[in-house]
């Protein structure tokens, strides 16, 4: 019998991958979220979770397992477990459907995002027989890809900057001044930190010359990763992920001392969890993006089996688990980044945007398409070009007009700054707050 | 070497991502309408307050927010409409012909279109768009 025609060998693959990925990546999630405890925990010299294993206080499953903890193996599910049982409360001042909304609006963008990533190359698929239905598909080479469209990277970036308006109705929908301070300011981040991604990722393009991932993997396998090329837009585009992700030191929008939670303050449960699961899920989708442009895709040196050639399903499967380790490794970088580095302050943020990483992205655009322009793609020029960049902005920096960094901010209408004609008291005002000072006779005297 | 194997052009190819929407949809969805299921429910008049670090909240978070982040949206707004035009050409400039007459004449509208961006972003910093203090 005939299979209908949208149904080819590309579709099954894509709709198989698409299924074990979402799993992989959702279950990675839960586990990336235990993994950034215990490495917390060593970085701070502690143990980290390593009490709760899989008997759920179940009596017959304690007796079974007899205490023993799986070294906190079974926290992400009881945590999957206690988000769902808890309360789902909407504060009544804050606005309902948008309330409701924005937790969906950040968590859909976060896990459509990594449809487009090449997990596994090219396989040759044989023709084969769906049984029940007698379908006969033809087979031939298809994309181990969630989908394989013709956008290729673009998808994502579309699809990653959809995550901004989620923070942004968190913030507004909760009506609470820690939440919308909070979503205004992860917003702006996202925005300013938005453009030195694009145009970090122009600059790799402008070597590859496509925007399809099997040919920027083709690329980097036959003249090396484009990491070694162009380290510079490398790190401008982790800086730019780690921000797009509100990841520490970039985590402004939910700076504990100064917003209690940002953006997320007046959640809870499950609608909390969706807010993490985002970030988290941001993060494997960003570091797959990170691996696909720079760091080779699915391909190791001098093993013959994940070079683009070999197509059988044992070479697919061998590429996705480079792949998803490479991933991995990443990602457990961006926890060690936040583990050991403080947070920056919000101005100081947004200036690195907007007066370091857009011009010096612009600077890297430039320069490579002057290179593309006089046919010098190599691996060795490229970054010959991107150390002399780099000894520019060294050289040209102390050049620069510079402001103190603890300067004293003009905020007017605050005490030290008074509008004028403003009379500012130094003492408290408020009857109550005078009478909480504990001993009689020290406030100064008025 | 065998060549790079390219997606077809037809729409027929993004029906995964359609259907990919469509599992990510179900997940929010589920989950949200399983934890209102599952979870108790209580109300009460301290706890529906907004929170304000246990203080009784001050007025309404619905003010005026300052005006730079309206800027900060602008200046977006130039930027990414100008990548958005650098994509299309970051894809076919590398596949001309190099030192070619064609090659110069695209890189040198590609500069000015540059150029141009460069003069906004000299001007908004000029007028203090992007101090943040």
């Amino acid at each position: 019998m005939e299979a209908p025609s949208f149904i080819t060998a590309q579709f099954i693959v894509s709709a198989a991958v698409l299924l074990i990925v979402v799993h992989v990546i959702l279950i990675g999630v839960a586990y990336s979220i235990y993994l950034e405890r215990k490495i917390s925990a060593y970085i701070q010299d502690r143990i980290g979770p390593n009490r709760v294993g899989f008997d759920f206080g179940l009596p017959v499953l304690q007796k079974l397992f007899r205490g023993f903890g799986f070294w906190g193996l079974g926290q992400p599910l009881a945590d999957g477990i206690k988000f769902l049982l808890k309360e789902d409360y909407t504060p009544p001042r804050a606005d309902k459907v948008l309330f409701t909304l924005a937790p969906m609006v950040i968590v859909i963008p976060a896990l459509i995002g990594f449809a487009i990533i090449p997990w596994g190359g090219v396989w040759n698929v044989p023709d084969f027989t769906i049984p029940v239905l007698d379908w006969h598909i033809k087979g031939g080479p298809v994309h181990v890809a969630g989908a394989a469209v013709n956008v290729g990277i673009i998808y994502i970036l579309a699809v990653a900057a959809l995550g901004v308006y989620g923070v942004t109705l968190g913030g507004w929908a909760s009506n609470n001044k820690y939440s919308f301070l909070g979503g205004l300011r992860a917003t702006a981040q996202m925005l300013a930190y938005e453009i030195p991604l694009g145009l970090s990722l122009l600059a790799a393009l402008l070597v590859v010359g496509s925007v399809w991932p099997e040919t920027i993997i083709r690329h980097q396998v036959d003249h090396g990763w484009l990491i070694l090329a162009q380290p510079l837009p490398a790190v401008l585009f982790y800086i730019a992920i780690l921000a797009e992700a509100n990841r520490a030191p970039f985590d402004n929008a939910e700076a504990e001392q100064e917003l209690v939670g940002g953006y997320h303050t007046e959640y809870s449960s499950m609608r909390f969890a969706l807010f993490f699961l985002a970030e988290y899920s941001h993060m494997v989708t960003s570091s797959a993006f990170f691996v696909l442009l720079f760091m080779g895709g699915y391909h190791l040196p001098l093993i013959p089996w994940l070079s683009p050639e070999s197509t059988g399903l044992a070479a697919v499967l061998l590429k996705f688990l480079v792949y998803f380790g490479k991933v991995m490794l990443s990602v457990c970088f961006m926890m060690v980044i936040r583990w050991t580095l403080p947070r920056m302050r919000y101005d100081q943020v947004m200036m690195m945007a907007w007066q370091a990483a857009i011009p010096i992205a612009l600077a890297c655009v430039v320069l490579t398409s002057l290179m593309v322009y006089a046919d010098l793609r190599g691996t060795i020029p490229l970054l010959l070009s991107n150390i002399a960049l780099a000894g520019a902005i060294l050289a040209v920096y102390p050049f620069f007009p510079k402001a103190d960094p603890n300067r004293r901010v003009p905020l007017y209408g605050s005490r030290f700054n008074p509008m004028p004609g403003e009379v500012v008291s130094h003492a408290p005002v408020h009857a109550m707050a005078r009478e909480d000072r504990p001993v009689q006779g020290t406030a100064p005297a008025r | 070497m065998t060549p790079v194997l390219l997606a077809t052009t037809d729409v027929g190819s993004y029906l995964p991502v359609f259907i990919v929407i469509l599992m990510a949809i179900t997940f929010a969805v589920a989950n949200i309408v399983l934890t209102k299921v599952l979870g108790p429910s209580r109300t009460g008049a301290v706890k529906g307050i907004t929170y304000e670090s246990g203080m009784n909240p001050v007025g309404t978070a619905r003010k005026r927010f300052n005006v730079r982040f309206y800027l900060i949206a602008v200046v977006f707004l130039v930027f990414d409409v100008e990548i958005i035009f650098l994509y299309p050409w970051a894809t076919t400039f590398p596949n001309l012909t190099p030192h070619s007459s064609d090659s110069l004449l695209w890189l040198v509208r590609i500069m000015f279109f540059l150029f141009t961006t460069v003069v906004a972003y000299l001007y908004g910093w000029r007028k203090g768009v992007f101090r943040f203090d």
